[in-house]
């Protein structure tokens, strides 16, 4: 069998990917100029600044481009730029996977959600907290020097956060990501836990702005989701989707009531399993390519420690990803310039 | 020219197109799928499928080693999605379709990828790391099955029975209490003495009212390899059994064997009693890829056979529907292809395994090692041993000190079930587990229906449920017609899953020759043969009752902790030998030693010194000593060293003391052939530097006859002084 087009797995990443390096970056995008123009518009209507605005901020404030209700929808801008600039004569997508809210962004992608009810999803979503934050998220490393999963380190994480929870709010597994671990509670309870993690470099650190998402302490903004967003319009997606948990959703068999639940129940308040999606996508599919869309490149660390989990074609440690990044990329970061040139 | 896998890839997508499909075998119009769970299950089917058509193509490149495939077979996803994915599987080799659609019931598998590592006997293989082409994981709860016909159905018996024992004694087990335990097979195993005798045991404890969650799940493809089953034969067979309840389903149609299946396994885990699910299959593309299908049935009959194909069914079932059209059909199964060649062609960069230390590390891995439960304390071992409490300290044969150390094991090991031919009321032949139901209870000490096989497979099953199997089997010649459930099944587990599923277990076998009065062959069997070659099995013969319960207490650590497979032969003719030397001197009995006391695996022990070494064991080691007494009232003495382990021999060791002596003597009570003996005499002359004078003496070469006769080709005092002396020249 002879295969013309190359295969890529598209990952969407999360929330914390667009940064001071990204400003502008929606800038004289076609591939969303009128994207855009309808997303400004809605959020007029909503009376938040438009998403031309933000991205053409003079300088970039944390108090205002992390909050979520304006950070998702930018880095959804984003990355629908970059997706649909992939040129589809020489590559075809098999699989679209994301990180946390990229999941949102995956169902963009896939058309399960058409651009205004896509919108409408990840503007509510990002949204939710506009009150208060509902907790928080810390980040911190499960693997040695060489970015090989360290067993030690997970069983030391579970034992502190299991003596921690007999006395304390409950911690929990907010993310699987790659090599770290995205651990997230009540915020006095994360504080005085993060206290307890043996410091690792800058690790534990506290994500800006980010809630417990993926945990228990969701659970009413599940159930507020539900409501908020039961009339949108679910299809079935055009290609094959890989959920949080690891779930394939293919294009014929998926059910949409299913698909509904699962993306305002589960994945809501339960671990995202970004090491098992991406792990599916990987052996599942086998593609030549794993990209990842913009904005940015913060997924890219976390995507090669899985690559090495999996010691995927060679890649057993941190130089042998960055070797092969070098001469042979098999991630294709959209966020940088020269790879993102590969696809375009 | 088309092989028939070519023929039948072609045909489907043209018969599709042209709405070509096969009449509908059975009607059924109520279902609670969803058209997407059909279409789910469709891509499960195709996806098995196209990894049979895979796996021939990449066999013609000389890339993957056994092509028996899931073809015909391909409804056995619907009893996945009727099961839950902790009802533990024990499936045959057409079980492609279950385990990728089971698999989806655990997010994060990766079916495709993990097979074809397993079809190209990849070292990365995640279940049995390129070992065997096996359809097996961890996460899934399908232990893997090789392909020795029916012998995965005893040990189904034998999971279905530990699940409501489970419950009844308390205990937290790997398989949820509601759970049901399913076992396929094809129509021909079902002839298979072993499937007779599954079917019996789970039907022998139904009848009986005793829980029993168990689906027997017989995929009816009409054909054995080249035998064809004859018609009707499992219907009559199976429909009227006592204990078993029967159902049939048309497994070419999605929605009957979903349905059928679902009631199967409802009726099994509501009512704890065991069903025969018989499912209609076919068979495509012969028995496996070496197969020349036409050297034994018509051209016809294969094209009939083929025009059943279940994909073009479901196929049929979907768009008959309006879940898919003819177009979305195809393109479905083109997609299918092109994923699985693709994960096929990442997979064929994966190396596969080759060294023999690697190989060989798997015999005896265990991923889940144990530390053993704390020993009892003294009032909960004076409760347990009551009257006998105070006779500890006395002086016993080896009967009775076994029979305290099984209570000891019983009553530290809360997972420990004793269980065999009479070992219950009547408390063995020899009265080693008397007063163990009185002491434990019915639920771990209790009669088995007479069949090794069932005794022994429900031991490996039980084992998968986290119980500590102690089976007795009450002859060592009984265990021949058993012994499959542990040359193929017990001992191989751990090989074939890197050492993620593990049968612990203490076989008690009773055996060897010397028995006064009770003479005969079958009671008297002197081989152990049978257990030796088998890699990563632990034995045990113990020669006097203290030691018997120091190894014992080893053997039952080691399972436990390890998951090692053991067997303990207890010498008959010393159950109740007292004396060694005169009449009433009461040497050979022993006080019961303290429970923390225990004999290592390999530990040897050497009675006396002198020019000479007896090596010997069991029996041996009995007549030896006496030997030894009377040659040492000479001046040239001998030392006897007691093996204890007939397997897991330090050689080194071994080679080191032998190098201290002049003359070594294998005193061996086995048949020579086959026996160690024969094999340490054969390593001491190869492999020491400079070895003794050596010398085998053996048991002949026959079966032990009756009546006085009964030892008369057996080693005896007389004969090993013979046989030291005629090594010393003196003779």
């Amino acid at each position: 069998m002879i295969q013309q087009k190359k295969r890529l797995v598209v990952v969407c990443p999360g929330r914390g990917s667009y940064t001071k390096d990204n400003l502008k970056s929606l800038m004289g995008r076609k591939a969303v100029s009128q994207a855009v123009v309808e997303m400004d518009q809605w959020r007029t209507e909503l009376n938040l600044p438009t998403l031309s605005s933000l991205d053409q901020a003079e300088s970039f404030k944390v108090s205002l481009h992390t909050l979520g209700e304006h950070a998702s929808p930018l880095i959804f801008a984003c990355a629908l730029a970059d997706f649909l600039e992939i040129n589809r004569e020489r590559y075809e997508v098999v699989a679209v996977t994301g990180n946390s809210m990229g999941w949102y962004l995956a169902l963009a992608m896939t058309e399960v959600l058409s651009l205004r009810d896509s919108f409408s999803l990840i503007q509510t979503m990002g949204s939710m907290m506009k009150t208060g934050l509902i907790g928080g998220q810390i980040i911190y490393p499960v693997i040695h020097e060489d970015w090989t999963l360290s067993l030690e380190i997970q069983n030391q994480i579970q034992r502190i956060m299991a003596e921690h929870n007999q006395h304390h709010e409950p911690i929990y597994i907010s993310i699987v990501l790659g090599g770290y671990w995205v651990l997230a509670g009540e915020q006095n309870s994360l504080q005085e836990f993060s206290k307890k993690l043996p410091k690792i470099e800058n690790y534990p650190f506290q994500l800006v702005n980010h809630a417990a998402f993926h945990t228990p302490l969701l659970n009413d903004v599940s159930q507020r989701a539900l409501i908020q967003l039961k009339n949108l319009d679910w299809s079935k997606p055009q290609i094959p989707l890989i959920d949080g948990r690891g779930v394939i959703w293919q294009p014929h068999s998926s059910d949409m009531e299913n698909l509904y639940d699962y993306t305002l129940g589960h994945q809501v308040t339960e671990t995202y399993h970004f090491s098992n999606a991406l792990t599916v996508a990987l052996k599942e599919f086998c593609p030549d390519h794993i990209v990842l869309l913009g904005p940015g490149n913060s997924l890219g660390g976390s995507i090669g420690q899985i690559l090495i989990a999996n010691q995927w074609q060679g890649i057993h440690n941190k130089s042998d990803f960055v070797e092969r990044q070098k001469t042979s990329p098999y991630l294709l970061s959209m966020g940088m310039a020269e790879q993102k040139k590969i696809l375009t | 020219m088309l092989n028939r896998a070519e023929i039948i890839d072609k045909s489907f997508s043209e018969k599709v197109k042209s709405q070509q499909f096969p009449e509908v075998g059975v009607e059924v119009s109520f279902t609670d799928l969803t058209p997407y769970q059909l279409i789910d299950l469709f891509e499960s089917q195709l996806i098995s499928r196209h990894l049979d058509l895979r796996a021939r193509e990449l066999k013609k490149d000389n890339l993957c080693y056994y092509t028996i495939g899931s073809s015909g077979h391909e409804g056995n996803v619907t009893t996945a999605l009727a099961s839950r994915p902790t009802d533990m599987a024990f499936l045959h080799y057409r079980s492609a379709g279950f385990f990728i659609q089971r698999s989806k019931q655990k997010p994060g598998t990766t079916p495709i990828y993990d097979m074809l590592l397993s079809f190209m006997a990849s070292a990365q293989d995640p279940i049995s790391g390129g070992r065997h082409k096996v359809i097996g994981s961890h996460e899934l709860f399908i232990p893997p099955q090789t392909s020795t016909i029916a012998s995965h159905l005893p040990k189904a018996v034998g999971a279905a029975l530990s699940i409501p024992k489970r419950s009844a004694l308390g205990l937290p087990g790997p398989l949820p209490e509601d759970s049901v335990i399913l076992c396929s097979f094809g129509d021909a195993s079902a002839n298979h003495s072993t499937a007779l005798g599954s079917f019996n045991t789970a039907a022998w404890h139904a009848f009986q009212n005793r829980p029993l969650p168990l689906v027997f799940i017989c995929e009816d493809n009409g054909i054995g390899i080249s035998v064809k089953t004859p018609h009707q034969w499992i219907a009559r067979n199976f429909s009227q059994r006592n204990g078993l309840a029967y159902l049939y389903c048309d497994g070419l149609n999605l929605i009957d064997a979903y349905e059928t299946s679902k009631r199967a396994i409802d009726y099994a885990r509501y009512y704890k009693k065991p069903v025969f699910l018989h499912m209609r299959t076919v068979r495509l593309m012969g028995h496996a890829g070496s197969d020349v299908e036409t050297s034994y049935q018509t051209l016809q009959r294969i094209q009939n056979n083929e025009a059943q194909d279940p994909i073009l069914h479901s196929a049929r079932l979907l768009i008959e529907r309006g879940a898919l059209t003819p177009h979305e059909v195809i393109k479905l199964y083109e997609d299918i292809r092109s994923r699985v060649w693709h994960v096929s062609q990442q997979v064929i960069t994966q190396k596969p395994l080759s060294d023999i230390k690697n190989i060989a590390s798997a015999i005896t891995a265990c991923r889940e090692q144990k530390n053993p439960p704390i020993l009892p304390n003294e009032d909960s071992r004076q409760k347990v041993f009551d009257k006998e409490w105070n006779k500890l300290s006395t002086p016993q044969h080896m009967a009775k000190l076994i029979n305290w150390g099984l209570t000891d094991l019983l009553l530290q090991y809360p997972q420990a079930l004793v269980f065999g031919e009479d070992v219950a009321e009547k408390g063995g032949v020899y009265n080693v587990t008397e007063q163990l139901k009185k002491r434990f209870g019915t639920q771990r000490v209790y009669n088995s229906p007479l069949d090794e096989q069932a005794i022994l497979g429900a031991a490996i099953g039980l084992a998968h449920n986290g119980f500590l199997p102690i089976p007795e089997i009450q002859f060592l010649a009984y265990v021949h017609n058993a012994e499959d459930q542990i040359r193929g099944e017990a001992a191989t587990l751990a090989f074939f899953s890197q050492g993620l599923y593990t049968n612990p277990m203490v076989i008690r076998v009773a055996g060897l020759a010397y028995q006064k009065g009770f003479g005969g062959h079958f009671h008297n069997d002197n081989s152990l043969a049978i257990f030796r070659d088998i890699p990563g099995v632990i034995l045990a013969v113990p020669s006097n009752g203290a030691d018997a319960v120091k190894m014992l207490r080893t053997c039952c650590d080691l399972a436990y902790t390890q998951g090692r497979v053991c067997i303990f032969v207890e010498p008959i003719a010393l159950y109740m030998t007292r004396d060694l030397h005169t009449l009433e001197d009461k040497a050979w009995t022993f006080t019961y030693p303290p429970p923390d006391e225990k004999i290592a695996l390999g530990e040897t022990k050497t009675y006396g010194d002198g020019e000479t070494l007896i090596l010997t064991y069991g029996n041996g080691l009995y007549l030896s000593l006496q030997a030894q007494k009377k040659l040492n009232n000479s001046n040239k003495t001998v030392a006897v060293m007691d093996l204890r382990w007939l397997s897991d021999i330090n050689y080194p060791v071994l080679y080191q003391k032998a190098a201290q002596f002049k003359q070594v003597l294998f005193v061996e009570e086995c048949r020579v052939t086959g026996s160690l003996g024969q094999t340490v005499v054969a390593k001491m002359a190869t492999e020491m530097p400079n070895p003794p004078k050596l010398s085998l003496h053996g048991a002949a070469d026959c079966f032990i006859p009756l009546g006085p006769a009964a030892t008369a080709g057996l080693p005896s005092v007389e004969s090993i002084i013979d046989a030291i002396q005629s090594l010393r020249g003196e003779r």
